[in-house]
Order: C-alpha cells, then structure tokens, then sequence
C-alpha cells in the first residue's frame, strides 16, 4: 500500500511539473488560438537568462529572477513588434508556422549569450527527501517537487482571477475568438499580444525554474515541451484547470502503467503512455476534458 | 413610409481624396463626401464597388496610400480600429464577426469593455466598486437587450443562433459601445422579409432614441429608398452620386451603372 502511495505522489509531482508547461502553452492558445511552438524554448530560454544573470553578474537569485522577468517582458514586446504585428488577420497556421521559426531563433540566442553546456540552476530551493515524511509515514517525496506543487497551485489560483474576473480576461478571450470583432469593439491587439506573452513567458520561467533546478539547465529542457502536449489533448486547448488535471492524469498515469504494466511489455511505457493516452483522447473527445466545444453550423 | 422630420447636424466624418489599392487593383479612387450628424446614410453599388473597404478605411482596419479622414474636426492619414472605437465609431461586419464560443450576453457584453474604468486588481477581487461597475454594465446591456427583443436566447452560445439573430446581437454588440457612428455593413443581407423589417425598425429606432449617426451598406433597394437620408454611390472605386434618395434614383449615371433600365 505504502509503495501504491508513493508511486501515485510521485506521478502527481511529475505531473505537476508537466502541468507548469501546459498552462504556457493554454494561455498563448486562449488568447490568439495559436499553438505556440516555442514554448519550450521560452522556459529554456528563461531558465538560461536566470542562470546567467546569477553566474556572469553575480546577482542574488532574487535580483536576477525580477531581472529574467523584465528580460522575458521585453521578450514579449519584441515578438509582438518583429514578428505578431505583421501578421494581424492571417490564417493560425501562418502564426503557428512564425512560433516554430521563433524556437529556433531563441534557441539560437540563448547558445550565443549564455552558451551550449549543462549549467546547474541553484536559487536555493530545498533539495532532497522530505525527512519529515520520511520519519513519520516511511514515504520518500521530494521537496522540490513539494515546492512545485505549491507554486503551480498558486499560479493557477492567480490565473484564474486574472483571466475570470478582469477587463482583460475578458478582452483575451475576445481576441481569442475573433481578431476583426475585437478590434472593432477598442480593443487593442497589440498591447493583448505583449501582455498575454508577458504571462505566458512569466510562466515559462516557472517552468524553467523547476525543471532547471531538477534537472540542470540544458537544450533537453525544451523538448519537455512534448510532453506537454497530450497533457493539453487531455486537458483541452483552452482550459487552466484542464491544463493541470492534464498533467496529474498523465503523471499518475505512466508511472502506474510503468510499475504495474511495464514488467508484461519489458518496461519503458513511462515514454510512450502519455502519447497513447492522448491518442485514446483523440478518438472519443477530441475537444478534451475540459476544452470548449466546438461548434460549426454547415 | 414617410421619413420622420428631424435635424440632420453638422459634419461628424469627412473623408478627402481617399485613394487605396491592394497591389495593382484600385479599390478606391480619389473618394470624398461627408457623414452628417443624426443622419441615416446609405452607401450603394454593385459588387466589388468598394463600398465595404470605404466602412474598413473609416474605422481603420484598411489604411488608404491618399487622403484624409477628418472625425470630429480632427483630420488624421489613417484611423487605427481600436482609436476609432474610443472615439465612438462601432460597427457590424457583412460575414458577422461574433465571439462564437461565448453567449448573447457576454458578447453584448464586451462592447462596454471599454466603458470599464476600475482597476483590473480590483476586478480580480471583485469587490466594492468593481462589483457596482459590472451590476451598472449589466443593467444597461439589459435594456439592450430588450431593445432588440432578444431576451430568450441570452444565455446561448451565439455560434448557434440562426443567421438573422446572429446579425442582431453583432448589432447589440455595437449598440452596448454607445457609438455616435455606427457603421453597418449589410445588416440586412441574407434576411427574410419579416427579419428585415425588424432591422429596419431597429435601425431607425436607434437613429432616432439616441440620436446615433448611423452609415450603412445594403442591397436592397426597397430598403435604402426607404430608411436612408441620403445615398451615395460607388462603381469600381469611384463615387457616381450623392444625394438624397430620389434624386440619386433619377440619376442617369446610377440607372445607367447600377439600377439598370426601370423596371415599370
């Protein structure tokens, strides 16, 4: 019992962390329909930014964290100026195919500024088993990922508000919906635009900061990036909570199909589960769990 | 129906001299005439006579290479859509552009965005003035909604509302922004004969209660004749006539491009 225990907290805190890249990838989705390609690159690119400011320059991870989030802001402001602004009013495809050019460019700049080689990402995060649950229930959980379960609950939480209850919330799911119709009723698709990447880089560097911390900061970071997708197939496209039930499914999920399953197939289902899981998702309710629904009068 | 007397006011628009193309095709050419204050103002051709582009030029979606556009006495090159829509202009669009996923009320809803004045940390927390605010949005897009007689499908999603209902909350939409112009691109097209009479009658209410200076693109000529003030035409980008609506039907220029040989 005690091992069923540990497994399913184990994939509830991978989860989570896959969870952290999806909401990035929902709000982008949210507010122009686009799927944003390069949001892996984005949480390696922040992570990159981070490390950097604290290794080069010296900075306190405070500083250099406030630091990373005026440089993803910034990000944002450029994306919209070079490459959004040209492209008002064109098919998704077309903005779909400009975020894959951007991962590359991205990728690129953060090889010339901060180089190619693995950095260790340390802003003093607690590392290690919680001796706590250790002692007391024999359960081996690790306190980063404790941390992360945090943050992600309180990101969601704030999110949530943000895109519920305020004006632009509201302006963000109308731009959304309909480029033309926006703009007509004032709203300015260019100031949504840098905002919503503003957010969705800010969320990035969560990203990056956990993944980072975990795993050292590395180009494999940005392929993570895939195994947010059939967290969002599961979750729907434009759906937070969806985003984060998506990612608790999926971590559970493999890690139980692993344990349990994984001996009758010679193992390695942790790999390729997700994507079947999505796949199974694709078939019977493609909108997903808890995305829109859509409808088409013929 | 006899035309209500009313006082048509001073210049509201004023476009000069406007010129644009896509590429080689000269969409307009040199168009120049003025929008009155409280007027109905319909503006006519066949297709592909620019008439569309002209509403896209007024509320900047379209930015012409000549000409000015001159909104309450300020002449500017070109608008930008979410300046013109502070400003007062509103607009429908001729393929309805509606936020599908949402429903009546909430599309009627995001013309008062701009309205919304309160701190976005204080709509998060939705507390003291942020929560008077929305009651306030709220009770005004009722009477909106009321207005254009569409109480019962308040809460549907409006991608499944027939045609003619879908046209009608485009036009609440606009209606909720409390616009002194309000352009409407073929309010009218694709209605049956009953629903067109409901537009009209909207139309020429909203005309009339809240004084809105109102230019819209139509077809029908029935129609035009009958709600518009005056009428201009345009043919291949160029303007043919401008007037009131019985002069510009006697006009030799339009039967001749446009109305055809009479029909009587």
């Amino acid at each position: 019992m005690m091992f069923f225990l540990e497994i399913v907290i184990s994939g509830l805190t991978t989860g989570v962390m896959y969870s952290l890249v999806a909401i990035g990838f929902v709000l982008i989705f949210k507010a122009s329909g686009v799927f944003n390609f390069a949001q892996g690159v984005l949480a390696l690119f922040a992570a990159l930014t981070l490390v950097g400011l604290m290794e080069k320059f010296g900075l306190p991870a405070w500083l250099a964290i406030i630091g990373t989030i005026a440089v993803m802001i910034a990000l944002a402001w450029a994306i919209e100026y070079f490459v959004l602004r040209h492209l008002v009013n064109q098919e998704h495809i077309i903005l779909f195919m400009s975020t894959l050019g951007l991962a590359y460019v991205l990728e690129g700049a953060g090889d010339i500024l901060w180089g190619s080689d693995v950095k260790v990402l340390d802003i003093g995060l607690p590392q290690g088993a919680s001796d706590w649950l250790l002692d007391s229930y024999g359960l081996y959980v690790e306190k980063l990922e404790i941390v992360a379960a945090v943050v992600a609950t309180a990101l969601v939480v704030v999110l949530a508000v943000f895109f519920q209850r305020t004006r632009i919330g509201r302006a963000l799911r109308a731009v959304a919906d309909d480029h033309q119709a926006a703009l007509s009723i004032g709203i300015s698709l260019r100031t949504i635009w840098i905002i919503v990447w503003s957010v969705s880089g800010i969320v990035a560097l969560v990203a990056g900061i956990m993944w980072g911390s975990k795993s050292g900061v590395q180009f494999s970071l940005s392929l993570i990036a895939l195994k947010a997708l059939p967290v969002l197939i599961l979750g729907g496209f434009t759906s937070i909570p969806g985003a984060i039930i998506g990612g608790l499914i999926i971590g559970v999920g493999e890690k139980l199909a692993e344990v349990y399953l994984g001996s009758m197939v010679g193992g390695a289902i942790e790999n390729w589960f997700a994507y079947m899981l999505a796949l199974a998702f694709l078939m019977f309710r493609p909108q997903g769990l808890f995305g829109e629904k859509i409808i088409e009068r013929v | 129906m006899s035309q209500v007397q009313k006082t048509i006011g001073d210049t509201l628009l004023k476009v000069e001299g406007i010129s644009l193309s896509f590429g080689g095709v000269k969409a307009l050419a040199d168009i120049s005439f003025e929008i009155k204050q409280h007027e109905i103002l319909a503006i006519i051709g066949p297709n592909g006579a620019g008439k569309s582009s002209m509403l896209n030029v007024i509320n900047g979606f379209y930015h012409p290479q000549e000409g000015t556009i001159s909104y309450r006495g300020e002449a500017r090159r070109r608008m930008r859509p979410h300046v013109a829509a502070k400003q007062g202009i509103a607009r429908t669009f001729q393929n309805i552009a509606l936020f599908k996923g949402m429903s009546t009320l909430d599309n009627i809803m995001t013309g008062r965005l701009l309205k919304m004045r309160r701190n976005f940390l204080w709509q998060a927390l939705y507390w003291g003035p942020a929560q008077r605010e929305e009651t306030e949005h709220r009770t005004f897009i009722e009477k909106i909604i009321d207005f254009l007689e569409i109480q019962a499908i308040r809460k549907t999603p409006v991608g499944r509302l027939p045609y003619g209902l879908q046209k009608r909350v485009e036009l609440g939409r606009a209606l909720a922004m409390e616009p002194e112009l309000l352009l409407l691109d073929e309010p009218m097209a694709g209605m049956n004969v009953e629903e067109k009479e409901d537009m009209c009658r909207f139309i020429l209410d909203v005309n009339d209660e809240f004084g809105t200076t109102i230019a819209l693109i139509e077809h029908d000529m029935g129609v035009v004749m009958d709600i518009s003030d005056r009428v201009i035409v345009l043919d291949y980008g160029r303007k043919l006539a401008d007037g009131a609506p019985d002069e510009v039907r006697a006009d030799q220029h339009v039967i001749d491009a446009y109305l055809g040989v009479s029909h009587d």
